[in-house]
């Protein structure tokens, strides 16, 4: 072991001892100037002035001399090198990776903090060449510190850590570890996964496998499973009431664990403020539904929660969500076709019955669309309409500025050559299906939102209708056939121009063509169909943790529910500031490009401009992922089992470890002397101002006299 | 009068109580002193008084006016006959400014105290109708004021002005002044002759031999006399800036003996130049100095 010097280059400093003696062996010259007139009878006298040659305060010259050595030498970083040190006795150093679960399960009594204390353990007992890394993981993974030596860092990292609302996933921090461990140069390495294991976390697909030699030591937390209630679902139905919106939740509850049925208060907030309180019967492991009264919605941007008692695991006994007023689908009908035909007649009538009052429908009977038509309008059905080509360009404007326009095939139906790209295909003539009885429609796309919510059992059935007559339609390339006939013909077909999209049907809307009119499939299909083209997307009253939103996606953020006049200079790119349900900022600066906003925590996050407080800022709802709240736990071993390889030969590790050597700097930032010698030398120099001080003043004292 | 001056920039040189005084000592010097007051210069000319001096032969040019024409009745020879004449004098102060002239180790610097003595020199003998000038010095010429009856108030002006610097020499200054003061006069030199005698001597000695009557004020301040410092220092010449470290208990004896030495050789060597030489104490009075010196030379007037 000897004495180095990580900087010796700051060693020059030491120079600087020679400032303290020239100041001691000149300074009684500059004590005192006596200004006089002539020295020409003072330099007659042969005399010689001794004293100012001669070091008087030797104490103060050390002194200050030892402080300008110590300064220097700090500068110059020493260390003690024991890169000489024998490893005799171990297996070489480790490269150390220690897994610390976040997941909101953690929080069960005091496991989070027992693994904290574990990992602390881990780091304590690390060898002096050992190496370690601190990744912490959710649903995701975060390196906090990589392949450091330097301990005290590990421990600051330790220190700001703190349990997430996202679920478990051993996956992802498995192979940050297993990345980690091939990266490394050591002969070692050893995972210590800190974990509640829940068996949700981990799949057994995941491919992780550790370095042949790596050891995994998982180490549980987990006690018995507690009485855990969480709240599963809200369930928020809509309904107009004289012109304004009511919203009757239900929540749904479920109870894991316990032994005897048990009553909790499930309680509904409003805006922060309590509404109602509903007691609740559960019997162990069983669920229930909560109806609370209904609530006139009349702000935008609403904030709800529904709440049940405190638990063990907190995290899952709210549901927040968020709601805003809903607005009218505007949809204009234009019909063509002879006067004493009402072909439109149930396309109105569907539309026109919504318990929600979700459609607002005008109707004209005209083959032009005037430019005021499309102002406020979300979506245009041509119902059997020859338009011409001046409404067909306008047409054209309004799908590419995101409007949308549903085509009904009939006799009548006319499309102008001109705006032919419009269509998703070329028009063809009328073909009759009279053989049998009918055609039916044989395929639909229900990976399509508008026969996606017909895709379950017993969701609509399609099959029944019959279609007599249809107008051929040959789709185009860049057109998605959405639903064909049982004999392979073009039945609904869509083009996506711009922002908005043409679809085409090419059967009638009535009951002449076909009897879909009266199948009772008609008036979710109408809805789905008109819901679709106008642009309405179900907003989402609550995100799960862990998701993302890109805040400069207009159709993201509609579907975040985002209605706030105030919150509109997010789609157009404008500063913004999101508050998480922590409180702490994220700042989203101005640009073009995606502004993603993590949802790591479950509540609210608040996006406003900075530095205003709009009364009803963009509020996003986050939950936390329920599956977290399935404790059941995994066997360690299994686990173990599946990520690790056998042990290499003995030998290898001593071979290794005689060839390693701590970084110099590894050993002067584990040592720190300097800030020892800083210490040594700022207290030599209040030492010195005292002792300077009282020399000073004896001296002026000894002349005074 | 001296009220009158009182508004004037550089009045403040003439204070009062000095020159009440030296009013005083007008009085006594008006009965006692011959040559330095009133009407009572001895001109170093002859001309027109009552006072008979000799006869002269007449010479072509003479004003016929001046033949004595009842010796020529007598001895048949034209004679012109003089008399000693009573005239204004011309009275000049050449001031030393040079840097030691600062110094000062109580309330007034040896320049203040020079330039209160030549204000009341310059004042007090243009009272009587005499020419003041002045000249200030280091080691060149720095102000010259010419005599004249109406030079006082320039003179007090440039006495007020009058700073202490740069790097004093007597022997260049005195050359120059020889020419510039080409009539015969009273000059009174006040410096702190900081050179060695032979050289003070060697520079006055010119004027002197131009027929000036001379005064030499020699201005010292006590602590130049005495050497009272205590703490080893270290000592700097405001002349040249040089610094020697100095422990003053072991110089002093041998200091004030240097000096003693140094005004006993110039009080000697003036005097055998018939040069006046007035050794000044700047923390004694002003007018007590200058009552000892117009005694002494009342004395040495009568002695004549």
């Amino acid at each position: 072991m000897s004495l180095a010097f990580l900087v010796p280059l700051f060693l020059l400093g030491f120079a600087g001892i020679v400032v303290p003696i020239v100041v001691h062996l000149t300074r009684r010259q500059r004590k005192q100037v006596v200004a006089f007139p002539s020295l020409m009878f003072l330099e007659k006298i042969p005399f010689q002035e001794q004293r100012r040659r001669r070091i008087q305060h030797w104490f103060l010259l050390s002194l200050r001399a030892l402080a300008l050595i110590l300064l220097a030498a700090a500068f110059a970083r020493p260390f003690l090198n024991q890169s000489d040190l024998t490893l005799a006795g171990t297996s070489g150093p480790r490269e150390v990776v220690v897994l610390l679960d976040q997941s909101y399960s953690m929080a069960i009594g005091d496991q989070f903090e027992r693994a904290r204390d574990e990992a602390r353990d881990i780091f304590n007992d690390l060898g002096p060449l050992d190496r370690a890394s601190l990744i912490m993981f959710g649903q995701g993974a975060r390196v906090v510190a990589r392949s450091t030596s330097d301990r005290i860092l590990l421990q600051a990292a330790l220190d700001a850590v703190e349990v997430s609302s996202s679920a478990t996933r051993f996956g992802p921090a498995l192979k940050v570890a297993q990345t980690v461990l091939e990266e490394s140069e050591l002969p070692s390495g050893e995972v210590f996964l800190l974990t509640d294991f829940q068996r949700i976390g981990w799949t057994g697909d995941e491919g992780v496998h550790f370095p042949a030699g790596s050891k995994v030591t998982p180490i549980q937390f987990a006690g018995d499973p507690p009485d855990n209630i969480q709240v599963t679902d809200v369930a928020l139905a809509r309904e107009a009431v004289s012109g304004r919106e009511r919203i009757t939740p239900t929540a749904r509850l479920a109870r894991r664990g316990g032994e005897s049925a048990r009553e909790v208060m499930v309680t509904l907030e409003l805006d922060g403020q309590e509404l109602q309180s509903r007691p609740v019967t559960l019997d162990p492991n069983g669920s229930a539904a909560v109806t609370f009264q209904p609530f006139t919605l009349s702000q935008p941007h609403t904030r709800g929660t529904v709440r049940v008692e405190e638990d063990e695991l907190a995290a899952d006994d709210a549901k927040h969500f968020v709601l805003s007023p809903g607005s009218a689908l505007s949809i204009l009908i234009l019909e063509g076709g002879p006067a004493s035909v009402d072909a439109s007649l149930y396309l109105r009538r569907a539309l026109e019955i919504s318990e929600d009052g979700r459609f607002s429908t005008t109707y004209r009977r005209t083959s032009t669309v005037r430019p005021q038509d499309l102002d406020g309008t979300d979506a245009v059905i041509l119902n059997n309409t020859n338009i011409d080509g001046a409404s067909a360009e306008r047409l054209r404007s309004f799908v590419e500025a995101g409007g949308g326009v549903l085509v009904v095939l009939g006799e009548d139906t006319g499309w102008p050559g001109s705006a032919a790209d419009l269509l998703p295909g070329t028009l063809g003539t009328i073909q009759d299906r009279m053989q049998g009885r009918g055609g039916r429609l044989g395929f639909l796309e229900y990976g399509h939102p508008i026969f996606e919510p017909f895709s379950g059992p017993r969701s609509g059935d399609f099959t029944g209708a019959r279609f007599f007559r249809v107008r051929g339609f040959a789709p185009s390339d860049s057109a998605t056939v959405l639903a064909r006939f049982d004999d392979g013909s073009v039945a609904m077909a869509e083009l996506t121009r711009g922002r908005g999209s043409v679809i085409v049907w090419t059967s009638t809307l009535d009951s002449f063509w076909n009897d879909l009119a009266l199948q009772p499939v008609f008036l979710p299909f109408v809805h789905r169909v008109s819901e679709y083209i106008g642009g309405r997307a179900e907003a989402l009253p609550w995100f799960d943790a862990g998701q993302l939103v890109d805040l400069a996606d207009p159709d993201a953020l509609k579907a975040a529910g985002l209605v706030s006049a105030e919150a509109a200079g997010l789609a157009a790119g404008l500063e913004q500031v999101a508050l998480t349900p922590s409180g702490r900022s994220l700042a989203l600066p101005a640009g073009d490009g995606p502004r993603y906003l993590p949802l790591d925590e479950s509540g609210f996050y608040t996006v406003r401009p900075p530095g205003s407080d709009p009364d009803r800022p963009f509020v996003i709802a986050v939950n936390v992922d329920l599956e977290e709240s399935n404790l059941t736990q995994l066997d360690p071993e299994e686990l173990v089992a599946q990520l690790t390889s056998p042990a290499p030969g003995p030998g290898a590790g001593r071979e290794f470890a005689e060839s390693t050597t701590l970084r110099r700097e590894d050993q002067e930032r584990r040592q720190s002397l300097w800030r020892w010698m800083l210490v040594a030398a700022f207290a030599l120099l209040i030492i010195e101002t005292a002792v300077s001080n009282w020399v000073s003043r004896r001296g002026t004292a000894a002349v005074a006299t | 009068m001296g009220l009158a001056r009182a508004s004037h920039a550089g009045a403040h040189l003439l204070d009062p109580a000095v020159l009440g005084r030296i009013g005083n000592l007008e009085l006594l010097a008006r009965t006692v002193v011959d040559g330095f007051l009133t009407g009572l210069h001895r001109s170093p000319y002859l001309g027109f008084s009552t006072d008979f001096a000799e006869h002269r032969q007449y010479m072509p040019g003479d004003d016929i006016r001046r033949i004595d024409w009842k010796l020529f009745a007598r001895s048949d020879r034209h004679f012109i006959k003089l008399f000693e004449a009573d005239t204004n004098a011309n009275f000049s102060v050449l001031l030393d400014v040079s840097a030691s002239m600062g110094y000062g180790s109580h309330d007034v610097t040896k320049l203040e105290y020079a330039k209160y003595l030549a204000a009341c020199l310059t004042f007090f003998t243009n009272r009587q109708r005499d020419r003041v000038g002045l000249v200030t010095f280091d080691h060149d010429i720095v102000d010259y004021v010419p005599p004249s009856m109406k030079h006082l108030d320039t003179i007090l002006h440039l006495l007020d002005r009058a700073n202490a610097a740069g790097a004093g020499s007597l022997k260049g200054p005195m050359v120059k002044i020889t020419e510039l003061l080409g009539r015969k006069g009273i000059i009174a030199v006040i410096s702190d002759f900081y050179e060695e005698p032979d050289e003070v001597i060697g520079a006055i000695r010119t004027l002197r031999a131009r027929g000036h009557d001379i005064v030499a004020f020699h201005v010292m301040d006590p602590a130049e006399l005495g050497f009272p410092f205590e703490d080893p220092s270290g000592f700097e010449d405001l002349e040249t800036g040089e610094q020697i470290p100095v422990v003053p208990a072991r110089l002093r004896d041998d200091y004030t003996r240097l000096v003693s030495e140094h005004v006993e050789t110039l009080q000697r060597r003036f005097t055998d130049n018939r040069i006046d030489y007035v050794l000044l104490d700047t923390s004694k009075p002003l007018d007590l100095a200058l009552f000892k010196y117009l005694l002494a030379r009342e004395r040495a007037t009568r002695k004549r």
